[in-house]
């Protein structure tokens, strides 16, 4: 692939109006503090509250005395044991989906396996199925009483136990599996894509085999990506909460997440403190995951997108791309076609899982499509998606290209700003920002209108924001960087005419895993919205909280709809743009 | 509490002893104000329920005044409150919720006083309106069968019942550590039974689940036979399935929802309305077909054949706020 780069025009004459003068001037630090004032609200003034409730004896506003009973309830047996359950089992489903997020995303991006174009899309759908539902579909395949699986593996074997028990840590692992190899799937693929062939090709002529040069030279130029991926994805593992209390909870599994749930709602007075004290715990896990990271990279190159050109090129597999093709086969009947087969099915009979004639009816989507609030929260929805995932971008870039590829200072201080929201448990953070928007004076009108729901999910979404568009920009050679600059462009036509063009893939895959994650995102919504602002996730608890899980499913199926719209447009302007380079 | 009720008790006596003619007028005062305030905002933890909604838009279509409702959970419902007041910032006119949050937010000065309601002398003993909070409706708790899997003679008639070791394994419950029906459920059951109920039930390993509506739903499926303890106005969402509510001989554990006027309330005279609405028997009537006890005189009667005798059946007893925590640690030690 030949990488056309389109160099700025020099920009004309030096700026001649003072007020311009002293912007040119001064204008890096008023843009950096500027920054650093943005992401502090979003991030560390929720934090802060947080960091107050878990060090007072009553919530912010009431009276109560600073102690340290949150920290210190932290070494009880039942904590520890779920810090440790926490850490273990996100470390097991991140390895293991990592691997095989890899290996789909190597077979799809650089191999001639069959139907690769359809296998992107197909492998990427778990990601965006509500949690709930996939939990309520496998908890009916994978029950030990009468779960599908079970009944049939009976049936065949004539055996008494059952193959699979859904209720167990397995099972909490594949659940959590599900969700993390599509992310970590789309976060490593273009970046698979993006790479210099003639790197593997060095490594082929000088007499490593297929394995030994992905080894070697196509994983190790990924670290930074696969690193990124696999600590968000650990991190999420570990704030994980549907998966536990679907499957774990029941039998006597706890983490940190259904840990502080049962101390905000379990108790007759719910206990905030402890509540907040175990997310900083777990945050303070989290930063020592980081600095490891930064650690490990640190210093080392990982450039594949120069300024040479260079055309793509894929191994051949031989017979060995059925094989491939039957991986990412598996994987997609596994985790798509069997729950959301489920979940299409259920949506046509009067019950969710009960599959008789008589009770096939068409009320369930009537209801949806009747429903005025539903259509309220897909307009709210949609409106805070779009202009979320746009506004996250724009903030990730920027931070992202402050903090990789300057050397300015304060960087690392908008590093760990733009990251802090990643690290706090959801549900923590959701109370964040009620008690951080509540309070603020009444003049800024922020609590109680779309824009506490916007600010949030930007805050919430800028960490993956940075993380995608930093790994994209660090496979970008700094001198088409510099040349730009050279030939006299700016610092903003840089960004936008190099970076973000170079990057675009990586910015178009954090615009669907940031609006998604809007669609879905729960915890700060239930605590954000008022009678006129409701979003899906929050009209989806609704449903699901008065027993209409066929609803539920409807919606579900909407939101693969959309996923697989937006997949294809994505998709195919990437193809139109590798055709045009 | 006792002085609230004594309170409560004096302010309608005291609407009652004046003339019928004077009462009339002030409510009528009352009515020409709620209109013009135009609205009402109810803060309620009762969450997506049709059967409110009905009650709700017949009030809209009576006097024009719309009603705006935020739903979320009880602690949630309660922690925005909380921070809002705090914050100066008083949005909600309405809270409705379990008794026991109730109480606990009554005690936090979360409330102002409702001020007489016309309809107040429409509700029925043992239920009580005090000068802050006002019954709203009642869950009541049985327990649920699956009809495939348990035989008419097989099916449990009493409470101590489903100690029999024939149920070891097999019982689907609510969590009794957490507060919601399992807690008051384990309350009633330890006051009437004593702990050796508990011990027993402990023994024969019940799972517990959080997630009322799908264990409702893996009962159906066969996964388990019995659930417990299973809230009454659930089985309109599961009519057509093989289950079936059994109400014990010893009678149903329940639980009391209220509403409260919150502090500075921005539609006081709205407010009041709705108060008064939501126990007409009209409105009281829809929530009795719907399974949930009504609060009110002569609404039983008038309820569906299908579930008159589940709701005429004798009331066993409720949570006891106060008690609350020290229940759910009891209850954690028995069920580890």
């Amino acid at each position: 692939m030949s990488v056309a780069v389109t160099v700025p025009a020099p920009s004309a004459h030096p700026p001649t109006h003072p007020i311009a003068r002293a912007f040119a001037r001064h204008g890096r630090a008023a843009g950096l503090t500027l920054l650093v004032l943005l992401l502090g609200f979003l991030s560390l003034y929720p934090m802060a509250m947080l960091f107050y409730g878990s060090l007072h004896s009553t919530p912010p506003g009431m009276a109560g005395t600073f102690n340290l009973d949150g920290y210190a309830a932290l070494a009880s047996n039942e904590n520890l044991a779920a810090l440790v359950n926490t850490v273990a089992l996100s470390l097991v489903k991140t390895v293991l989906s990592l691997a095989l997020a890899i290996l789909m995303a190597w077979i799809v991006a650089r191999t001639d396996t069959p139907g690769r174009g359809v296998l992107e899309v197909l492998i990427t759908l778990p990601f965006f199925i509500p949690p709930i539902l996939t939990a309520t579909a496998w908890a009916m395949l994978g029950n030990p009483q009468v779960g599908t699986i079970n009944l049939a593996w009976k049936a065949l074997t004539g055996l008494e136990t059952p193959l699979v028990d859904v209720y167990s840590y397995g099972g909490v692992v594949w659940h959590m599996m599900q969700y993390s190899t599509p992310f970590i799937f789309l976060f490593v693929v273009d970046a698979f894509r993006a790479m210099d062939p003639s790197l593997e090709e060095a490594s082929r002529m000088s007499g490593a085999s297929h394995w030994q040069t992905f080894w070697r030279v196509t994983f190790a130029l990924m670290l930074p990506v696969t690193t990124s991926a696999f600590i968000l994805s650990f991190i999420r593992g570990m704030e994980s909460f549907e998966s536990a209390v679907f499957f774990g909870t029941p039998v006597g599994i706890n983490v940190v997440t259904t840990q502080i749930y049962n101390s905000i709602t379990q108790k007759a007075q719910p206990d905030y403190q402890s509540a907040t004290a175990l997310g900083f715990a777990a945050m303070a896990l989290m930063f020592v995951l980081l600095v490891v990271q930064s650690r490990l990279l640190g210093g080392r190159s990982f450039t594949t997108v120069t300024g040479k050109g260079y055309s793509p090129s894929v191994t051949r597999l031989g017979g060995l791309r059925w094989a491939a093709f039957a991986v990412c086969v598996a994987f997609f009947a596994l985790t798509v076609v069997l729950p959301v087969g489920q979940l299409l099915l259920s949506s046509f009979f009067q019950f969710f899982g009960f599959y008789q004639l008589d009770m096939l009816t068409l009320q369930h989507y009537r209801d949806v499509w009747e429903n005025d609030e539903f259509w309220r929260a897909f307009g709210n929805t949609m409106l805070l998606g779009v202009l979320g995932a746009t506004v996250t971008m724009a903030l990730g870039g920027i931070v992202a290209y402050v903090t990789t590829r300057t050397s300015w200072r304060g960087r690392r201080l908008i590093d760990i700003l733009a990251w802090l929201p990643w690290m706090m448990p959801g549900m923590v953070l959701g109370i964040g920002f009620l008690w951080g928007f509540a309070t603020l004076p009444h003049s800024i009108p922020i609590y109680g209108t779309l824009w506490a729901l916007l600010l949030a999910y930007v805050a919430l979404g800028t960490p993956v924001a940075v993380r995608v568009t930093s790994g994209a920009y660090a496979q970008i050679a700094k001198d088409i960087e510099e040349c730009s600059r050279v030939h006299g462009a700016g610092w903003w036509q840089t960004l936008g005419r190099i970076l973000v063009a170079l990057a675009w893939p990586a910015f178009a895959v954090g615009w669907v895993l940031i609006f998604f994650g809007i669609m879905r995102e729960l915890s700060a919504s239930i605590l954000l919205y008022v009678p006129d602002t409701e979003v899906m996730s929050v009209v989806m608890l609704k449903m699901w909280v008065s027993g209409k899980p066929e609803e539920v499913s409807v919606l579900g199926l909407i939101m693969l709809v959309l996923v697989l719209v937006f997949r294809w447009v994505q998709l195919s302007f990437i193809k139109k743009r590798i055709s045009t380079l | 509490m006792l002085r609230r009720t004594v309170l409560g008790g004096l302010a309608a006596g005291a609407a009652l002893a004046r003339p019928a003619a004077a009462q009339d007028a002030d409510w009528g005062k009352v009515v020409e104000a709620g209109k013009k305030e135009g609205k009402v905002v109810v803060y309620t933890a009762s969450i997506g329920s049709p059967f409110h909604k009905t009650v709700f838009k017949a009030f809209e279509a009576k006097y024009g005044i719309k009603v705006e409702l935020l739903e979320a959970r009880a602690s949630e419902v309660r922690e925005r409150v909380r921070v809002e007041q705090s914050a100066g910032r008083f949005l909600g006119d309405i809270h409705h919720n379990g008794s026991t949050t109730t109480w606990l937010m009554t005690k936090d000065g979360n409330f102002q006083p409702h001020g007489a309601v016309p309809n107040f002398k429409n509700i029925e003993a043992p239920y009580e309106a005090t000068d802050i909070s006002i019954p709203a409706e009642v869950i009541s708790y049985c327990l649920m069968i699956n009809k495939n899997m348990v035989k008419p003679a097989d099916e449990p008639k009493a409470w101590k019942d489903i100690l029999d070791p024939k149920w070891a394994g097999k019982i689907l419950s609510d969590d009794y550590r957490a507060l919601g029906g399992g807690a008051v459920f384990f309350m009633v059951m330890y006051d009437t039974f004593g702990r050796e109920f508990h011990d027993k039930l402990a023994a024969q390993k019940p799972m517990f689940s959080r997630d009322l509506q799908n264990s409702e739903r893996r009962v159906a499926r066969g996964e388990f036979p019995l659930y417990i303890p299973f809230s009454l106005q659930d089985y309109n969402n599961l009519k057509g399935l093989p289950v079936k509510p059994i109400v014990p001989v010893e009678g149903r554990p329940y639980v009391r929802f209220d509403l409260s006027t919150l502090k500075n309330a921005p539609h006081p005279n709205a407010a009041r309305m709705f108060l008064n609405h939501y126990l007409e028997p009209e409105s009281q009537l829809v929530f009795a077909n719907a399974g949930y006890n009504p609060v009110v005189k002569g609404v039983v009667e008038k309820t569906s054949a299908e579930i008159r005798p589940l709701l005429a059946t004798k009331a066993m007893g409720t949570t006891t706020p106060p008690r609350q925590d020290a229940m759910l640690a009891l209850a954690k030690e028995i069920y580890k």
